[in-house]
């Protein structure tokens, strides 16, 4: 996820300190890993010297001196570009989970102490339980809609990985096959 | 009690036109079965020797009284068919939401009870207006007060159709009640059980009543022949109903491989319900086999009197009675066949999301057409000549032992060829439906 | 007054059932299910999931085996008996079907009352506050055919908790809706059911709607995985929190 462009959309809303932000991030994207004010701070550099963003001033309001931003017009036309743009359609599979299968896998058939069925299995427990954890995190009345967004994200992409652990449980004596006897 | 009569008034009332369709057909039948039943009383409490001016005579004496009776006890036979047709119409849906009953918590005897009150509901509103239509027949037509015993018979028929109508679904419905899982577990419907009991026990009945009120009062011996002649006539009826069943099954296997679409459509249809076509043209078979004996037999007494066998006075009286017989049997005729067309209705609505689902895949709707009319075709063309060959053969037994002359054949065997026209122009009265069926929006129904 | 930790509302122990030719559905499954708990279970289709559910509610009994309901044996139950119970103690929901055409979402929902002897006003007075708290009431005097396929299944959930069962058994509620009008569904049964203390069987194929469910079990060729708590998770799970929940729905 580009945090540069997160932040750059923040801003677009109005001017903002960077404390501001990182708890205006936190607040939308409750289920990402919250920002370090030190990744606000470099990443609000970043943008001023793009000159995607600009000082605005300064207040004090009796404690530190707080620096305000603001997005600049480039920078508006940077966020309307990169909000039109697709992502790439994940061309590799980069999971730790899939890796670890395939490695089970081999490993296994090599003699080596790994058990492909047993980590699945395990995994797909844990998958579960968090998708439980998720949904009653959804379900609950006072949930705001960000938090309904996140965490329907995230549940659909660990079902996506529970199915796929599913169809490869079902394909291990198949695959385990394939590998001994090629 | 009242729980059950306000459900099964909602259920009424919120039925949808398929539903009240069955509705009315039903309450239909339930009129022409009273009707019938109140003129056989009427007719049946008669005593003694009277002058009536209808009939040419043949209400005047009580023998040919009896013949009378027995003929509008006879005209029973096709109305129970009817019956029969309308309980299957809408039966698969019926079934389903009885089921659903029994899920929501209801009791077997709850949803029987709610199911015969639905019935008996229908059928009393036909009895009640076969009654009021027929005491203004009476009021207008007759000149002599009824004897009490024939009030106490109307109200007995009136009372008995629905009371009959509601014990038949009772029964019928024994199975369907049992399990609350019915429209879950069951793939494709099963055969309704409705229908055959309603055709079969109204049958069994009228039969007795036909051959006690024949042998009534004679002699063992003179008892042996109408009973043979009853028995011999339920024989070729039932032969002619199995042929249609046993000939659909093979029908079914031979023609699955045939490589037009129709056929091949026809075909798989015939082996998946090959009784189907049997239950819907019971009626039309057994009609058809007293309609070849009766041509025969009319044909043969205008034959003798023709040949001055029998007396030129006597032979109105004869011919009248013919008349009125044949009138008989086109009404038993109409009754069937009415019974045939909207068994192929039923056939074809229940099936309307398939047929939908073939639309919308590219069969030509003529394909569909003509695979529905052969659906019908293929099986009836056995058994209408089975029944066609039982006809005849009664009627040359009798013709044998009585005639004098030469035994006329054409009308006898032309009749059956009619019959079977007649029977695929009622299947193709249903063909405009299948427009309707086919709209690609009967595919998102469930 | 807590039946959480103690016996289950309901247990089943080596069910057997085996339909017609088609090989076993059941064979030697075990399941419990605790007062006011929600309970999952998932599987492959012809799994024996549905199986599983039909026997729980006496809807069809076991060849072998025995399902306990308090202190009674369900399997031994006479038909009408278990009828009356499904009637009084449970509540059913399928994937669609169980309305009945014919009549109103309002007169569906009464239905059991109803059919229980309840009065037409009175049972239409408690149907309607049913309808209201799973929003739709507005569809009250709409047939089931007039009704989107999530506003008849939120009809069909009310029906099956007018009468304030003990059991809810659901046989894939969300399998003939959309995800969005799905997650409504879910989310109004789970709530409905905490609330009250009722108890909830759940069939599903599907692991998202699965994840309503505090506790689930799998089913494999007819027999039932416990599905293991992950290790890591176990702290934090919320399965531990959901009975406190359904404890004060039990004392209001």
């Amino acid at each position: 996820m580009s945090t540069r462009h997160v932040l750059l959309g923040l801003l677009a809303t109005g001017p903002s300190h960077g404390y501001d932000l990182k708890r205006r991030h936190d607040a939308r994207f409750p289920q990402a890993r919250p920002l370090a004010y030190g990744q606000v701070y470099t990443t609000l550099q970043r943008l001023v010297r793009d000159g995607l963003a600009e000082v605005e001033g300064t207040d004090a309001d009796g404690g530190p001196e707080r620096t305000r931003y603001r997005a600049t017009d480039e920078g508006a036309r940077e966020l309307a570009d990169w909000l039109g743009r697709i992502a790439p359609p994940a061309p590799f599979v980069t999971n730790e989970i899939f890796a670890k299968v395939v490695v089970a896998i081999l490993t296994a058939t090599a003699g080596a102490p790994a058990d492909p069925a047993a980590y699945l299995r395990d995994q797909r427990a844990a998958h579960k339980a968090r998708m439980r954890e998720l949904t009653a995190v959804k379900a609950n009345p006072d949930a705001d809609l960000a938090t309904v967004l996140s965490a329907d994200y995230a549940l659909h992409h660990l079902d996506a990985d529970l199915r796929w652990m599913t169809t490869t449980a079902g394909r291990l004596p198949a695959l385990t096959q394939e590998i001994q006897h090629p | 009690m009242r729980a059950d009569a306000t459900l099964a008034w909602a259920l009424l009332r919120g039925s949808d036109r398929r539903e009240w369709w069955r509705t009315s057909l039903t309450a239909l039948g339930a009129l022409l079965a009273t009707f019938l039943g109140l003129a056989a009383v009427t007719v049946g409490t008669v005593s003694g020797h009277t002058q009536v001016p209808y009939g040419n005579g043949l209400l005047d004496e009580a023998g040919t009284r009896m013949g009378v009776v027995v003929a509008l006890l006879g005209l029973l036979i096709p109305v129970l068919g009817f019956l029969g047709q309308c309980a299957r119409l809408g039966a698969v849906h019926r079934d389903r939401r009885l089921a659903a009953l029994r899920l929501a918590g209801a009791t077997p005897a709850q949803v029987r009870r709610i199911a015969a009150l639905e019935s008996g509901f229908a059928c009393l509103a036909g009895a009640v207006l076969a009654l009021c239509g027929f005491v203004v027949l009476l009021l207008a037509a007759t000149h002599t007060a009824r004897p009490p015993l024939a009030w106490l018979g109307y109200a007995v028929v009136t009372l008995g159709v629905p009371a009959v109508a509601v014990l038949v679904s009772v029964l019928a419905l024994r199975r369907v009640v049992a399990s609350p899982l019915g429209w879950v577990r069951r793939t494709r419907p099963e055969r309704s059980t409705t229908g055959v009991a309603f055709t079969a026990a109204g049958m069994l009945a009228i039969g007795g009543a036909v051959a006690a009120l024949l042998i009534r009062g004679s002699s063992a011996s003179a008892a042996l022949f109408p009973l043979a002649f009853v028995a011999a006539l339920a024989l070729s009826g039932l032969a002619a109903v199995s042929v249609a069943g046993a000939s659909a099954k093979l029908l079914g296997k031979r023609l699955a491989t045939s490589s037009r679409p129709a056929v091949l459509i026809a075909a798989g249809r015939l082996r998946m319900d090959p009784w189907a076509a049997s239950r819907t043209h019971a009626s039309v078979l057994l009609v058809t086999v007293v309609a070849v004996g009766f041509m025969g037999l009319w044909q043969l007494t205008r034959a003798q009197t023709a040949a001055g066998v029998i007396l030129a006075e006597n032979a109105d009286y004869y011919l009248g009675g013919y008349h009125l017989t044949g009138l008989g049997l086109l009404l038993a005729l109409a009754i069937s066949l009415g019974a045939l067309a909207i068994g192929t209705a039923e056939s074809l609505t229940t099936r309307r999301r398939a047929l939908a689902a073939q639309a919308a895949a590219g069969v030509p709707r003529s394909v569909l057409r003509r695979a529905l009319l052969l659906e019908t075709a293929l099986p009836l063309a056995p058994a209408v000549l089975l029944a066609g060959v039982g006809g005849m053969g009664l009627y040359a037994t009798y013709a044998s032992m009585m005639a004098t002359v030469a035994m006329p054949v054409v009308l006898p065997l032309l009749t059956p060829l009619l019959v079977y026209a007649i029977c695929l122009l009622a299947a193709a009265a249903s063909l405009p439906l299948l427009r309707r069926a086919v709209r690609p929006a009967e595919l998102r129904h469930e | 007054m807590s039946t959480q930790q103690g016996a289950p509302l309901i247990a089943a122990r080596d069910l057997t059932k085996t339909y017609g030719r088609t090989g076993a559905a059941l064979r030697g499954a075990c399941v419990e299910l605790a007062a006011g708990e929600i309970l999952a279970v998932t599987g492959a289709s012809g799994s024996g999931k549905s199986t599983l559910l039909h026997c729980l509610a006496g809807i069809v009994t076991p060849d072998e085996g025995a399902v306990v309901y308090g202190q009674r044996r369900l399997d031994q139950l006479s038909e009408a008996d278990r009828t009356l119970l499904r009637r009084t103690d449970f509540g059913v929901v399928f994937q669609f079907g169980q309305l009945i055409p014919e009549l109103t979402a309002l007169d569906n929902a009464a239905l059991p009352l109803l059919l229980a002897g309840t009065s037409r006003g009175q049972a239409r007075e408690r149907a309607d506050a049913w309808l209201e708290r799973f929003g739709v009431r507005g569809q009250a005097e709409l047939r089931p055919g007039e009704m989107s396929g999530g506003q008849a299944q939120r009809v069909a959930l009310a029906r099956a908790l007018v009468t304030e069962p003990k059991a809810v058994f659901a046989d894939e509620p969300t399998g003939a809706l959309d995800s969005l009008a799905g997650e409504q569904v879910m989310t109004a049964l789970v709530h409905t059911a905490r609330e009250a203390g009722t108890a909830v069987l759940l069939v599903t194929h599907d692991a998202q709607t699965a994840a309503y469910a505090d506790r689930e079990v799998e089913l494999r060729d007819g027999t039932v995985l416990e599905v293991a708590e992950a290790p890591d998770l176990a702290e934090t799970a919320q399965p531990t929190e959901a009975p406190q929940v359904t404890e004060a729905g039990h004392e209001g």
